[in-house]
């Protein structure tokens, strides 16, 4: 007896559907290039050599900067005009050779310059104080202000690395938007796992689990004593729940999801 | 000839004029140095990242941890530092709740303080631990014999001992990286690395006025408080915070420099040997005032019990 409408089967109708929907404007394009770039892993940024030579140049420091209030900041970047129409340098790389002096444990980080500029719309935010010197640039690039820590002769002053993190978590942090954790803007490399599962034809879920558990027995070893599995345990964010160790689905919650 | 009453008065004097002159002695400058480096760690700027243990452990060349340095799930009990990590970041919850009604963490790095008058340094007995030019406590492990005083004496109980080490065992603690801060431009592993400058590395003048200035520039953001700056006589790892030091782990320690009251009492006590030579003067007055009293033994006829 077959069923009028079997789940299974509209799920593989939408799959199929979204698909074309996908796939089709590839085809429509027919472009071999296009194809290559969106299907080649080693695809790059346009810009991407450009900003990466831009992030070796090291600008003289900027010894003087003129003390006054974010508002006025903000005041002073409209009476001169600048916007974010006003970007020259629409992708940064973040790879200096001022931090990389120090030490060198991670590859470059990408920042969108336009993007964040549009959302933030704010240019005072980062570009937070100007050149003491009348003739200088309105904003200038983080490094031209933060450069070595602790130097001695600008004790108070952040170093780069310093004034990158501060203000990219923070700032991410406040609007609850983009990383927070370190590989959230430095990408691990992770080894191609193509070469490292070794799964035979058709396997059931549970193999998969055991050839996931083959490299990573204490992830799994950690998941046997979450609340997860348990159905019971430590929610460190669940209100008034935080030490009740019997709480859960399991035993005084209701499953709600 | 008995010993008078005019004959006891004297020696009492001059063991009285002695000590007098012998606290005159123990009054002397302090042995902290006149400007050693230091580090200011800005709890409010901490993300608990633990780059600082990572990297601690590798310049200290430290054998690696049970649980990767990566792995969050290591903040959830409190560590101290051991003879395996010279230094340990814990998380606290002070209570505060940010927008989404979430907990928000305080994290504090803890490591060997660099006392300005270090206790471990005054108690160890062969001079092993010894504050240096440069603020570093440094410990020279060809001098030491493992008596372990320092880790007794330490109010901060950070020294360890390599207990599973029977022939060749070691005082473990954070060393300053005194060998690096010693090079021009050298900086400890921890504050070289600390990607938002948690840890601010300088001299510990300039720190304390950096410190002050920040409280000053931010007094909403900060209590008005240095955790270090009188501490046991000043440390070189100073904190500023937004909570309260003793809800993070800090103990309440005194102002005095741990070492000064035994240091005053042997110095004072053994400055130019006055008391011992004092205490055998009087043995010796007593016996030669009292010479004659006695028969002298050949003189006695055998009367045994």
């Amino acid at each position: 007896m077959t069923k009028p409408f079997s789940s299974g089967r509209a799920l593989r109708f939408l799959i199929a559907l979204m698909t074309v929907l996908v796939a089709a404007p590839a085809f429509a394009a027919g472009n071999p290039e296009a194809d290559e770039l969106a299907l080649s892993p080693e695809w790059k940024a346009p810009n991407q050599e450009e900003a990466r030579q831009r992030a070796q140049e090291v600008v003289p420091l900027i010894e003087a900067v003129v003390d006054e209030c974010q508002l006025c900041r903000q005041q002073r970047l409209r009476d001169v005009g600048l916007g974010v129409k006003d970007i020259v340098h629409s992708y940064f790389l973040l790879e200096s050779p001022i931090i990389k002096k120090r030490e060198d444990h991670y590859g470059p980080v990408r920042f969108m310059h336009t993007k964040h500029a549009a959302a933030i719309q704010d240019c005072a935010i980062c570009h937070h104080a100007r050149p003491a010197d009348p003739s200088a640039k309105e904003t200038v690039r983080c490094s031209a202000c933060h450069q070595e820590a602790f130097r001695t002769d600008h004790p108070e002053r952040l170093g780069l690395k310093a004034a990158y993190h501060q203000q990219c978590i923070q700032c991410h942090r406040d609007k609850a938007k983009g990383p927070v954790d370190c590989a959230g803007c430095h990408p691990k490399n992770v080894p191609d796992h193509k070469e490292l599962v070794k799964l035979g034809a058709n396997p059931e879920p549970w193999d998969v689990t055991e050839e996931c558990l083959r490299c990573h027995a204490a992830a799994g070893e950690d998941m046997l004593a979450t609340a997860h599995w348990l159905w019971k345990g430590h929610s460190a964010y669940t209100l008034n729940q935080q030490k009740k160790v019997i709480h859960g689905k399991g035993t005084t919650a209701i499953n709600n999801f | 000839m008995k010993l008078t009453r005019r004959g006891f008065f004297k020696i009492t004097g001059a063991a009285g004029a002695a000590a007098t002159v012998s606290r005159a002695y123990a009054a002397k400058a302090s042995p902290a140095p006149e400007d050693p480096f230091g580090c200011l760690v800005d709890l409010t700027r901490c993300i608990g990242c633990r780059k600082c243990e990572d990297a601690c452990n590798r310049v200290n060349d430290l054998p690696p941890p049970a649980r990767s340095f990566e792995d969050p799930t290591v903040l959830n009990r409190p560590r101290r530092p051991d003879e395996k990590a010279f230094t340990v970041v814990n998380r606290y919850f002070p209570g505060q709740r940010d927008a989404s009604n979430q907990l928000v963490p305080t994290f504090v790095k803890i490591q060997c303080m660099h006392c300005q008058e270090p206790a471990c340094a005054s108690a160890c007995i062969v001079g092993a631990l010894t504050k240096k030019e440069n603020g570093a406590v440094h410990y020279d492990v060809t001098r030491c014999i493992g008596c372990r005083y320092c880790m007794v004496a330490c109010p901060f109980e950070i020294p360890a001992y390599e207990y599973h080490d029977p022939i060749t065992p070691r005082v473990m603690k954070c060393t300053f990286c005194f060998e690096r801060i010693s090079e021009a431009g050298g900086l400890p592993g921890c504050a070289e690395i600390c990607p938002t400058e948690a840890i601010t590395f300088g001299r510990r003048k300039t720190l304390l006025a950096v410190a002050k200035k920040r409280i000053q520039d931010n007094p909403a953001r900060y209590l008005q408080e240095i955790y270090g700056e009188k501490e046991v006589g000043g440390t070189s790892w100073m904190y500023i915070t937004a909570v309260p030091f003793e809800k993070l782990g800090f103990i309440d320690v005194p102002d005095k420099p741990t070492p000064r009251l035994a240091e005053t009492i042997q110095h004072s006590l053994f400055a130019y040997l006055w008391s011992p030579i004092v205490l055998y003067g009087l043995l010796g007055g007593i016996m030669w005032a009292s010479r004659g009293n006695r028969p002298h033994p050949e003189d006695e006829e055998g009367d045994r019990r």
